[in-house]
């Protein structure tokens, strides 16, 4: 590097003579620095901005201009003060300032002066590399405190040299802070040029490689020299031609260079992978082949997703185009609008399916929660008790009709347990009820209402209601007749069958949520004329026309027709039975003449109720107002096969034994109900135990002897093995209300009473005396030995 | 929509239902009938909650999902039905 004495005499003196300003004090190092912010500066105006470094200076020095002396003294007091490497010759003339400058700088030049040319001249690129070269290499003219200074003026000094302006050289200046320069509206608003030029490319580290391929030309070469170097280290050691020897070196003093930078922004970025995140983020990807066009409109529409979206999905990281339902990519829309649409998301919610279906769910838990103890109880499961005082125990609080009469005998009993059902309160009064416990968990009731008193008929419905949620039913089905008969269907148990005040017939399929009728009879010409009150779904054989196992709905009406339906295209009718009235056959004195009957309005006896054999399906029996129970059979539509007389008021229900096929019990509105044998047109039994009128029986599907009556005060739960003059249990009724249902519950230890309030109340039978197998001899044989004893 | 509200009235109206919420995804309430800054609080938490069940859930079989949660603590039971836009919270006083 060619540095001449001369020309270190005529560098510039950059940093040294300097305003007095604060940060002073430290200028051993400072100085340096300044001459780096002027050289940074300088980089900066390279790239054609220009900026005018408010804490670089560069003094003004006019010739004639006193010279401002600045004193440094570092911290132990000794003046350091930098010796000034330049003295101006005053004889040299000011220095033309710099083209390039001028074109930019015209309006701002007012303070800059050539001096800046200095700086100028450093714009040209090729030059920076020669100063990182010069700053290295000029330490060797350093003097100790001067040697940072000194490299960058040599720098800055060396093309000038170049250019041979070194009588341009003769000034430092220093540039002015910048005060306020006057910018003039049309200055801001006018148009500047900005010429954006990319720069040479800049090798700042070049090392070139000490390998060589072994393909490459030079191979052999390498390869010579390697092993004659080897050759010669070998050789080396006892060898004349090599002696040791000692060098000294120079060895340059190291320089600390600060740099400064911008700070650097770190930004965390997580994300969290678990294995539904990927088998998520798989079945994106294998899915997002498939809609694609339907991605293409969301991605277009999901531009302002932001990315707490993203976070809520979490974890996802793939590009949600088609993942989600579209229900999300579509609130993604939404979320893009104005604000107010919100309104319409929330509803969205509330309207959404699974909205719906939740709460359905949420209330079911709802109602386990407060029915637990009782559900667990009609399960036969150890019931859970909570674990708190507060706790009541089972018998209390929900039951209404609560008074049990307990027997005071050796069976130590039966409490009855409430289960409790309401009812909203629009339904009035209690008619009939059909219990079907499919063969899933789902255990499904359907009650029918309508009005009890015979007069006022209003409407009726008929309900579903589901163990699930004793508190409101699951289907209803609102009729304008009171609902008189219920029963489900045996092959289809969707199918629901009711019967009407006003003798109509419809079927309702229970898996729909639409309360229309699948099938009516409304129309058909063979619809019953009076209520129904009875209506079965039975499995017949039906052997001659070839199908076998048909099911048939059988209804009896008041009208006094028994008649069977048929599901075809629509309900087919056909008769089974026209309920004539009979007479007395009561004890005819010989030769009076057998009266036909008082003039009748109609010769039909109304029916009240039928009962198939449990086996024999073509036989049935069939109870009517006049109190008479007729067998029947399918065969024959015209006669009776056989007539049972006893009652003395309607026959309201007729049950068979459903252990013993010979036995059946029917139950009457004369307060009594009888036992009957099959073979026997005599009652067998009569039980009279209250002056109330029985509307139902039912038999207890565990045991043979267990039947249970509703009458209208209370009901009651007789055990024929037990005793046969009293019931075993019974259960009072709360004053106004009448039990008009009784069914026993197949799965469980459970009585269902329908009451003339509107409710069905549960109870458990518990303790229930344990029957050997109840076979069907032992019934027979028990009561009749007990028969035959009472003579 | 009416039948959605009936529901939502006989909910509350069921023994031992101190509160009932509706809440989306952001944890604005919809319908609530605790104050705002209980229903808030709620939501928060059990957003979280559910979040943390719903990856459980998937972790262990990933063609699963979370459907229901329920938290029994000594003095009520809180029943939350989760779903991506919102979350249906009940809270109940089993045993009264």
């Amino acid at each position: 590097m060619p540095q001449s004495p001369a020309s270190s005499r005529k560098q510039t003196n950059l940093g040294v003579n300097l305003q007095p300003k604060k940060s002073v004090s430290n200028i051993g190092h400072k100085s340096q620095y300044k001459g780096y912010a002027g050289a940074t500066q300088s980089r900066m105006f390279m790239s054609g901005k220009i900026t005018i470094a408010p804490d670089t200076k560069a003094e003004k020095m006019n010739i004639s201009a006193p010279r401002t002396h600045t004193q440094v003294i570092d911290a132990r007091g000794i003046d350091v003060t930098p010796r000034p490497l330049y003295r101006p010759d005053p004889n040299t003339a000011a220095v033309k300032p710099n083209k390039i400058l001028s074109s930019q700088e015209e309006s701002l030049t007012s303070e800059l002066k050539s001096s800046l040319s200095l700086y100028q001249n450093t714009l040209n690129p090729s030059i920076l590399g020669q100063f990182t070269r010069s700053a290295l290499g000029s330490s060797t003219v350093s003097k100790s405190s001067l040697s940072t200074t000194e490299s960058i003026p040599e720098d800055l000094e060396e093309p000038c040299y170049r250019r041979e302006r070194m009588p341009s050289f003769t000034d430092v200046q220093v540039m002015r802070a910048t005060h306020g320069i006057s910018v003039t509206k049309e200055d801001l608003q006018k148009t500047i040029e900005i010429i954006l030029t990319e720069t040479e490319m800049m090798i700042f580290f070049d090392l070139p490689t000490v390998m060589v391929s072994v393909d490459s030309e030079e191979a052999v070469k390498v390869t010579q020299r390697n092993k004659n170097y080897e050759t010669l280290c070998r050789n080396r050691l006892g060898n004349d031609l090599y002696v040791e020897r000692m060098m000294q070196t120079i060895n340059g003093a190291p320089k600390n260079k600060e740099v400064q930078c911008d700070r650097i922004i770190k930004e965390e970025k997580g994300i969290m992978s678990t294995i539904w995140d990927m088998y998520d983020s798989y079945n994106a990807v294998e899915s997002l082949s498939l809609p694609i066009k339907q991605s293409k409109i969301d991605t277009s529409t999901k531009a302002t997703v932001t990315s707490d979206r993203d976070q809520r999905l979490p974890g996802s990281t793939t590009e949600k185009n088609s993942e989600g339902s579209s229900l999300i990519d579509i609130e993604n829309v939404i979320l893009a609008k104005v604000h107010d649409d919100e309104e319409d998301h929330s509803e969205m919610i509330l309207k959404s399916d699974k909205f719906q279906q939740d709460l359905f769910f949420m209330e079911r838990v709802l109602m386990e929660n407060i029915f637990q103890p009782k559900l667990a109880a009609y399960r036969q499961l150890p019931v859970f008790k909570e674990p708190q005082p507060g706790d009541h125990s089972e018998a209390s609080e929900h039951e209404k009709p609560e008074d049990t009469e307990k027997e005071p005998k050796k069976e130590d009993e039966e409490e009855i347990n409430a289960g409790r059902s309401t009812i909203p309160a629009n339904l009035e009064r209690l008619w009939s009820f059909s219990c079907d416990l499919t063969k899933g968990l789902n255990d499904l009731l359907a009650v029918g209402y309508g009005h009890f008193g015979f007069k006022e008929q209003k409407k009726g419905l008929a309900c579903c209601w589901s163990l699930k949620n004793p508190m409101w039913p699951e289907r209803i089905y609102h009729n304008p007749y009171g609902v008189t008969a219920l029963d489900f269907s045996i092959g289809a148990p969707n199918l629901l069958a009711v019967g009407h005040h006003n003798g109509n017939i419809a079927i309702y399929n229970v898996q729909s949520n639409s309360t229309v009728p699948v099938l009516d009879i409304s129309e058909s010409s063979q619809k019953h004329l009076g209520p129904i009150w009875q209506l079965q779904w039975i499995e017949q054989d039906r052997g001659t026309t070839g199908d076998d196992k048909r099911e048939i709905l059988v209804s009896i009406s008041a009208d006094g027709r028994i008649s069977k339906w048929v599901i075809r295209k629509g309900l087919d009718c056909h008769d089974l039975m026209r309920l004539k009235r009979t007479t007395t056959s009561g004890i005819r004195k010989g030769g009076e003449k057998e009266k036909k009957g008082e003039a009748l309005i109609s010769r039909q006896a109304p029916g009240m109720c039928f009962a198939f054999h449990p086996k024999d399906t073509n036989i049935y029996l069939a109870g009517t107002e006049e109190g008479l129970i007729h067998k029947c059979s399918c065969s024959y539509n015209e006669q009776y096969l056989d007539t049972y007389r006893g009652h003395k008021g309607p026959v309201y229900k007729i049950v068979w034994n459903p252990f013993c096929h010979d036995i059946f019990l029917s139950c009457s509105a004369d307060w009594g109900v009888i036992l009957w044998q099959q073979e026997n047109l005599k009652p067998f039994f009569s039980f009279y135990p209250t002056t109330y009128v029985v509307y139902d029986i039912a038999w207890s599907p565990k045991s043979s002897y267990i039947f249970a009556a509703a009458n209208e005060s209370r009901i009651e739960i007789w055990d024929l093995h037990v005793s046969t003059l009293d019931p075993l249990i019974v259960n009072v009724a709360n004053p106004g209300i009448k039990f008009t249902t009784v069914l026993f519950a197949k799965q469980s230890d459970c009585l269902l009473a329908g009451d003339s309030d509107g409710q069905v109340v549960v109870y458990e039978l518990r303790n229930m005396p344990t029957v050997s197998d109840s076979g069907r001899g032992d019934v027979i044989d028990t009561l009749l030995g007990s028969k035959s004893n009472q003579g | 929509m009416t039948e959605v509200e009936e529901t939502l009235k006989r909910i509350q109206s069921h023994k031992g239902v101190i509160g009932t919420m509706v809440v989306n995804a952001e944890g604005i309430p919809i319908r609530t009938t605790l104050d705002n800054s209980t229903t808030v609080q709620y939501a928060g938490l059990l957003h979280q909650l559910t979040m943390k069940a719903r990856s459980t859930v998937r972790d262990i079989d990933p063609q699963n999902d979370l459907t229901f949660l329920r938290i029994r603590s000594k003095k009520h039971e809180i029943m939350v039905a989760p779903d991506k836009e919102y979350l249906l919270i009940v809270i109940q006083n089993p045993c009264e």
